[in-house]
């Protein structure tokens, strides 16, 4: 698992299958890969920080909604297009993780992760309290799209693909990141961090340079989130459940390899539109309006329920479980 | 001048005073035993010269340079590393990817040389490499620091520790915990480690385990040295047994 070329070809694997499957989707689940992609992403970008060096952030998402209302605001006000406001997300997002990682990682455990809960609550405040110009919490209509398509069918295919290489691109980077030598310290201060210092290695500044990669990862996907959505959605930019299932994607598929939090981006995002189609088979006739939103709430629940028992099951999570078994295989023939 | 000059050190915990007013000097190339009963404020030493703990006077030089405030990685990166008392790993690192951390520069965006060579050096002068029969260069244990005895953890931390290229070593009881053999196994290590020029400072209980190894003794109690000079003249100054009767072992 710790192997780079094994990082690789899990993810090129991946990848390869999203970019073939795509036309051989139903509707509906090609707008749910869509989305989970973009899902990976955050994952991806949390992994690298908190995964990596064990400092769990829960307010990640923060920096989707930094980068998310910077590219959505600009581009509708100021009328710039989305190649500028998208990479001026991105760098605020940035901005603002090394503005709040220098005094944030002094604090250890479960101090760093409460206060970077406070980092989405008051930004979410302060979008409220500039509703005039926000739109608060019904959001914005009317932004940019990322693919101007004027047929529905054309328009879902490019942002599929567009979102794709967003997600083959951030992948690339991040494996090949957390493989090299400054991913080895990473690993090594989430293992001993005073252990890391007494090898001449100044932690602070690998923790806010992960910061502010893992900042720019998740501030990418958020801006994108956007402009395929071509609205800001208050409730997906400043959502603290997916800040939290960020967490339960890289712990899932398994933390600090990269390639496990893409996997259990899949998964969770796959999982609840499954359990959601599930929900919907068995509804009797004719009490659909009612039932349908009764079973949708039950199915997250369900869906989270199995996600504890999996967790249960693959502590270490579910490719460092597969890479075990494989390698035990594996042992038994050499040995016998 | 002195490789290492410590001035007047002093360091309190609440009421105790746990390094009183301590002077000392290291010379290139010499080993210095520093040692002292259970709580003489030993650790406490390496832990001020370090920049682990923040000393509430005096100075600490190191090449003529004080580094009295710096943080740790600097002190280090400065020349000066230190083998913990309780063995500070990387557990689920292998002790090839361990030893690797040490030679890894301090720089992210850097054109340095791959830190390979160097991690076998490390692992060559400490005795980590795996036995194989058709190769004759080095090739350092895969295994996890968990699966080796306590000797080979010994090792792994003089190691990590060499791997920084230190001009000055200071080793926490190296003895500790160790069975007859593996003692002996470790004194033959650091004397080897001399005998390519290495300074080092070197702390333990007593005396019988360093004097083969050392230069000069430096006796401390409770916090406060008391006596100073060769091994034989440490073990004949009255002051010292006293402190090593009164706690209970020599
Ligand atoms: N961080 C600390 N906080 C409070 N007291 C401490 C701390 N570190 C050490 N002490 C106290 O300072 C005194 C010196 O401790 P130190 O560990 O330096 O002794 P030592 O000579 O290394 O002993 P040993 O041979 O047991 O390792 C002891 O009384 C110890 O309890
Ligand atoms: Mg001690």
């Amino acid at each position: 698992m710790s192997s780079r070329a094994v990082r690789f070809s899990i993810l090129g694997t991946t990848v390869i299958v999203m970019a073939v499957v795509a036309p051989f989707l139903p509707s509906k689940w090609m707008t749910t890969l869509t989305y989970a992609q973009i899902f990976a992403v955050y994952a991806m970008g949390w992994d690298i920080l908190s995964g990596m060096t064990g400092q769990i952030s829960f307010g990640h998402i923060f920096f989707v909604a930094v980068a998310g209302y910077t590219t959505g605001l600009l581009n509708l006000y100021v009328k710039w297009p989305i190649w500028a406001t998208i990479p001026l997300g991105v760098m605020m997002a940035v901005l603002a993780g090394l503005l709040f990682s220098v005094p944030a990682l002094r604090l250890r455990g479960p101090y760093f992760s409460l206060i970077t809960l406070i980092l989405p609550l008051a930004a979410a405040r302060l979008v409220i309290i500039l509703a005039d110009w926000t739109g608060g919490e019904l959001g914005k209509f009317g932004v940019a799209a990322l693919c101007p398509f004027p047929d529905f069918k054309a328009n879902q295919y490019c942002n599929y693909y567009s979102l794709w290489g967003v997600m083959t691109g951030v992948g690339l980077f991040l494996v090949w990141l957390s493989t090299s030598r400054v991913g080895k310290i990473l690993e090594a201060i989430r293992e001993n961090e005073e252990a890391v210092e007494a090898a001449g290695i100044n932690t602070a500044k690998y923790k806010i340079f992960a910061f502010a990669v893992s900042a720019c990862v998740v501030g990418l996907g958020g801006a994108f989130s956007v402009h395929a959505n071509e609205a800001i959605f208050f409730n997906s930019l400043m959502s603290l459940t997916t800040s939290l299932e960020m967490i339960v994607a890289s712990v899932i598929g398994g933390m600090g390899i990269i390639v496990g939090a893409l996997w259990g981006g899949f998964l969770v995002r796959g999982g609840e539109q499954v359990i959601r189609e599930l929900a919907q088979l068995k509804l009797p006739i004719g009490t659909e309006g009612l039932a349908l939103s009764f079973l949708e709430r039950w199915a997250t629940l369900i869906f989270f329920t199995l996600l504890i028992i999996l967790l249960f099951f693959a502590r270490q999570g579910l490719l460092p479980l597969l890479a075990g078994l494989f390698r035990r295989r594996r042992g038994e023939v050499r040995g016998g | 001048m002195a490789l290492l000059h410590v001035e007047n050190l002093r360091k309190s915990f609440g009421g105790l005073m746990a390094v009183k007013d301590l002077s000392f000097h290291v010379e290139p190339g010499e080993i210095v035993g520093l040692i002292g009963p259970n709580g003489a404020g030993k650790s406490t030493v390496f832990n001020l010269i370090m920049g682990i703990l923040k000393p509430d006077r005096g100075q600490i030089f190191f090449k003529g340079q004080e580094i009295t405030h710096w943080p740790t990685y600097k002190i280090v990166n400065a020349g000066i590393a230190r083998v913990f008392q309780i063995a500070q790993y990387f557990p689920r690192k292998t002790v090839y990817e361990n030893v690797e951390i040490s030679a890894i520069p301090n720089e992210i965006f850097t054109r340095a040389p791959d830190p390979t060579p160097k991690t076998l050096q490390s692992c060559e002068r400490t005795g980590l490499c795996e036995h194989s029969s058709h190769e004759n260069h080095c090739i350092c244990r895969e295994e996890l620091p968990g699966m080796l005895p306590q000797g080979g953890l010994r090792r792994l931390e003089l190691a990590r520790a060499i791997g920084t290229d230190p001009e000055l070593l200071l080793l926490d009881e190296p003895f500790a915990g160790l069975s007859p053999a593996e003692v002996d196994e470790i004194s033959h290590l650091i004397a080897s480690l001399r005998n390519e020029g290495q300074t080092i400072v070197l702390v333990d209980h007593n005396m019988r385990g360093v004097m083969r190894l050392v230069d000069r003794i430096v006796v401390l109690c409770f916090g406060e040295k008391i006596a100073e000079g060769t091994p034989e003249e440490v073990a004949r100054n009255p002051q010292v047994q006293e402190a090593y009767l009164a706690g209970g072992g020599f």
